[in-house]
């Protein structure tokens, strides 16, 4: 078979030195161009002036990935101590959310959060506005907000795929620590935890690639004050200061320390291909 | 994994779940809401689910939506099986990199996957376009258009480039778990390779198949990032249209559009669980009897895969032939429909859709009717290949650094005899000196728009932009040269100064105010909800738009402040390469006779450049909600010549300029 099959590799060889290699070559002569064409290194030099934009980028999908593991682990771990049943529906009810625009998730949320949202109505009703001596918390248009949107938008991906290595483990392995004397928690620290690393891994990357790059979750709940990597490279090419030479190196720059960032978690567990196999 | 099932353990599901479905809740809701609203409740109604089937744009981009995911589903799924096999196949040496070559779509930030996947199309239609010039010079058999652009097409190919790596994916671990000589052993017994990956390897990977054409339809659908870079103007996701809406106001239409959605998908799911249920009952009863010793209840998924996935597969399946029945049927009807069009892109609020209407039962013309939000995203849809237009309406300064890139066609005014109804006023402004380009949309002046009862006072100063005691209460117009503008015009210089020292002055100006927390947001046409809900105090944006606000709040007041502010001019004109000149000019035309004018005065409540409009206007107030215009909105709309002498029209600005105005305002946004 392997020598017969092979050549139906030969299509999505080229198809993929097509759409995927060359966009990415291509992005990276603009980065490296100037408008009429030249060498120049001046998108790279003017990078220096964005240094708060990649910190925060970095920051605030840092701090989401790390909610998302803290809430997502857990609940993956409760889930896949249930019943099939259960754990079906479950798994429906993640993935559910999905099949509404995230957008209009995220939309739901300003609703929420504006200073006379849902939120502050509340607050104001239950008297706790004025026990403070304020009008309203500002809720939207934060760094929180920003955060709440990506943990809210990016859950599902830290938990889908924590769960689908936990609900494979091996039970036998647990018993045998614990007739060997292991108590829950060194069970779960020695046994249950390292080999589910695979899929905290993914879940990680799932949730902090998308983050690092959003442009609609910070422009919805941050308003335009909080910019982010997104946001900068989109203002480069569809929004109010056009320049693809700029968005190109911005690009290139971001994928970059996000494959090293990668490469090197990756290099500590492997199991990448987990990431999206439910 | 099986163990002990604890409290604590379900009622953080049950806690996270509460979060993942508040807002969904609260959407579904509010799509029954009577007002349109997404925060206050006014009653209960359907409208919106009437109005839904009756809104083109809305119900096109989902059809795209659908459309495109299918097809990008089907295509990917069958493509990515073999790649898959084909990779498979490959010594090891050969297949690692490939693989991680594959990945890479998977991994790499949706955006970079975008905006790369622009550029490409970008340089392959500049390609194509040198290519067709010369191959029309050499003969003359075959036209080959030279202009291509973003679309459908291109959708496709990105959603189609992205998919494929997850149908990899999961289709390649099941590969691996195949036993090889199954397929010698078919090939042995007189099968040929296609028997043999039918009735072997197929069975085989079905699971595999079935869950990566599911996720590849889930990213599809809920794709916007990519969409949004590689589909141009003309077509749009759903996704894409309610980016657009977010930035005013999303009509609750769409709420209604995504509960029907929510809605077909939790029936699809509850019915594949009862169904699957049903399954395994009748599994284990037939296990119990062909070997009673080994019946156990089914406790984990791994127990009975095959019984399970089997189902799942053949309903998919029918469910997937059945929406690409549908999808392709409305395919080929919208090929067969096809009727002259105009594409026009505009602002946002800022025509009486029933003109639209109006002129399509007039002339039989079809609009595709889109929106930017300021001239300088205009200019980078432009530039970007994104907006495949004919019309645009463009403000002054922009219209002439287009002329200057020579990116518009001249007007053929005899197409438009309702240019002669323009006040003089109007004709051979700055921008256009000659009047070959343009015919005026609407005129009106930049102001300072707040709420009374939020502000001590009423406000007659820019300085009231720049206050450090109205913290958090500000909304700073979003783009460079109006935000620019108002410091220039604070700070007492001209809004067309070259001077570099002055323009620095002006930007620190609102950087101080921005790190003193002056500014809540940067807005545009969020304005409308921000401003109406009573979220901030204080805003810069546009006299007519103050009108359309006021409408649902009434503590709102308007101000052109005692320093000066601009006067502008938004003028149609048609580019360069407009695919429908005719129709543009009809349009045209259309915009500029009395009857839209004054149509679209009362709408937008922009001042209008048509003489015969401007005058009949009070009466038509009048005649329209029985009251008199009270003389205070009028000069609003028409800004009355007093106030027009402190204003300042923006004109071109040369090139390092540009390049410093855009360096500067990222660095505010940074």
């Amino acid at each position: 078979m392997r020598n017969k099959s092979s050549r139906f590799a030969i299509p999505y060889v080229i198809w993929m030195a097509l759409l995927v290699v060359a966009p990415i070559v291509l992005m990276v002569v603009y980065a490296f161009t100037s408008e009429s064409g030249s060498f120049t290194l001046d998108s790279f030099a003017s990078m220096g002036d964005y240094l708060s934009v990649f910190t925060r980028s970095f920051e605030l999908a840092l701090i989401a990935t790390l909610i998302c593991l803290l809430i997502g682990y857990p609940v993956a771990y409760a889930m896949a101590k249930e019943g099939p049943r259960f754990q079906r529906l479950s798994m429906a009810l993640i993935m559910l959310p999905m099949w509404i625009n995230f957008l209009l998730r995220t939309y739901a949320w300003m609703s929420i959060l504006e200073n006379n949202g849902l939120l502050n109505q509340f607050f104001r009703a239950i008297g706790l506005l004025r026990l403070l001596g304020v009008d309203h918390l500002s809720l939207i248009r934060t760094q929180g907000a920003v955060v709440l949107g990506m943990v809210y938008n990016y859950l599902p991906f830290m938990i889908l795929p924590i769960y689908s290595v936990l609900v494979k483990l091996d039970g036998s392995l647990m018993e045998a620590a614990r007739d060997l004397g292991a108590n829950s928690l060194a069970v779960f620290r020695k046994v249950v935890f390292p080999l589910s690393l695979p899929g905290v891994l993914s879940g990680v990357t799932m949730v902090f690639v998308p983050s690092v790059s959003t442009f609609a979750i910070s422009r919805l709940l941050g308003g335009g004050t909080q910019m982010m990597l997104g946001d900068l490279i989109e203002q480069q090419f569809l929004g109010g200061s056009y320049d693809p030479h700029l968005g190109a190196a911005i690009s290139m720059v971001m994928m970059v320390i996000v494959v090293v960032c990668m490469a090197l978690m990756t290099h500590f567990g492997e199991g990448e291909e987990q990431a999206v196999v439910l | 994994m099986k163990g002990k099932r604890n409290g604590a353990g379900r009622l953080l599901m049950a806690l996270v779940f509460l979060f993942l479905y508040a807002p969904i809740f609260l959407l579904i809701i509010f799509s029954f809401n009577a007002g349109n609203s997404s925060a206050v409740w006014q009653g209960f109604s359907l409208d919106w689910y009437v109005k839904l089937f009756q809104d083109r744009l809305v119900m096109e981009s989902v059809y795209t939506t659908l459309l495109v995911s299918i097809l990008a589903t089907a295509i990917s799924t069958v493509a990515g099986v073999f790649a898959a096999i084909g990779l498979f196949g490959l010594k090891r040496r050969w297949r690692s990199p490939l693989m991680s070559v594959s990945n890479i779509p998977t991994v790499n930030a949706d955006i970079v996957t975008g905006v790369s996947l622009c550029l490409l199309f970008a340089a392959v239609f500049q390609g194509w376009g040198a290519f067709a010039r010369w191959f029309n010079s050499i003969q003359s058999a075959v036209a080959l258009p030279t202009r291509l652009t973003l679309g459908f097409t291109t959708l496709l190919l990105a959603h189609i480039a992205f998919d494929i790596p997850y149908v990899i994916l999961n289709v390649s671990p099941r590969l691996r778990q195949m036993d090889k000589n199954l397929i010698d052993a078919a090939q042995d017994l007189g099968c040929t390779w296609f028997q043999a990956f039918w009735r072997v390897i197929l069975p085989e990977i079905k699971p595999g198949v079935v869950s990566g054409a599911l996720i590849a339809f889930t990213m599809s659908v809920d794709d916007f990032v990519i969409s949004y870079f590689t589909a141009g103007s003309a077509t749009s996701t759903l996704s894409m249209t309610i980016y657009g809406m977010t930035k005013k106001r999303v009509s609750p239409e769409i709420n209604a559009v995504s509960t029907l959605l929510f809605g077909v998908v939790l029936v699809l799911l509850i019915l594949s669980n009862v169904l699957e249920l049903r399954q395994e009952k009748l599994a284990q009863r037939k296990s119990a009897l062909q070997n009673p010793a080994e019946y156990r209840p089914v406790r984990s998924h791994s127990a009975a895969p095959k019984v399970t996935k089997a189902p799942w597969f053949r309903r998919a399946v029918a469910v997937v032939s059945v929406f690409a029945l549908v999808g392709s049927v409305w395919a080929l009807a919208s090929v067969a429909g096809s009727q002259p069009v105009v594409n026009v892109c505009s602002w946002g609020e800022y025509i009486d859709t029933d003109l639209i209407t109006q002129f399509e039962e007039e002339t039989g013309i079809r609009v595709n009717y889109q929106t930017a939000e300021s001239n300088e995203v205009l200019y980078s849809l432009l530039k970007s290949g994104g907006g495949d237009y004919d019309v645009i309406v463009p403000s002054d300064y922009m219209i002439s650094q287009l002329i200057e890139e020579d990116m518009l066609a001249p007007l053929d005014y005899s197409k438009i005899p309702n240019f002669s109804l323009i006040d003089d006023q109007f004709k051979n402004l700055p921008y256009d000196p000659d009047n070959r380009y343009t015919v005026p949309y609407a005129w009106g002046t930049l102001g300072i728009i707040y709420n009374t009862t939020m502000v001590d006072g009423p406000i007659d100063s820019w300085s009231a932009m720049f206050d450090p005691a109205n913290a958090g209460q500000v909304l700073l117009i979003n783009n460079s040269r109006d935000a620019l503008g108002i410091a220039l015009m604070y700070l007492g210089y001209s809004v067309n100064t070259t001077d570099g020292g002055e323009l620095q002055e002006a930007y620190q100006l609102l950087a101080d105010a921005a790190a003193q927390g002056v500014y809540q947001g940067k807005v545009m046409d969020e304005v409308y909800q921000t401003m109406e809900g009573g979220n901030a105090a204080i805003a810069t944006y546009y006299a007519g738009d103050y009108l359309t606000m006021l409408e649902n709040n009434e503590d709102l007041a308007f101000v052109v402040p005692k320093e000066g502010s601009n006067w502008f001019v938004d003028a149609m004109c048609m580019l360069k390469n407009a695919r429908h000149p005719e129709e543009a000019h009809a349009w045209i035309n259309f915009m500029a006779s009395t009857d839209s004018c004054l149509a679209n005065l009362d709408y937008i409540w922009y001042g209008t450049a048509n003489r015969e409009a401007i005058e009949a206007y009070p009466a038509y107030y009048e005649e329209l909600y029985g009251e008199e215009l009270d003389q205070e909105t009028f000069d609003i709309i028409q800004t009355p010549p007093e106030v027009l002498e402190r204003c300042e029209m923006y004109l071109v600005l040369p090139k390092e300029t540009r390049d410093l105005y855009k360096k500067l305002w990222i660095s505010l946004g940074v």
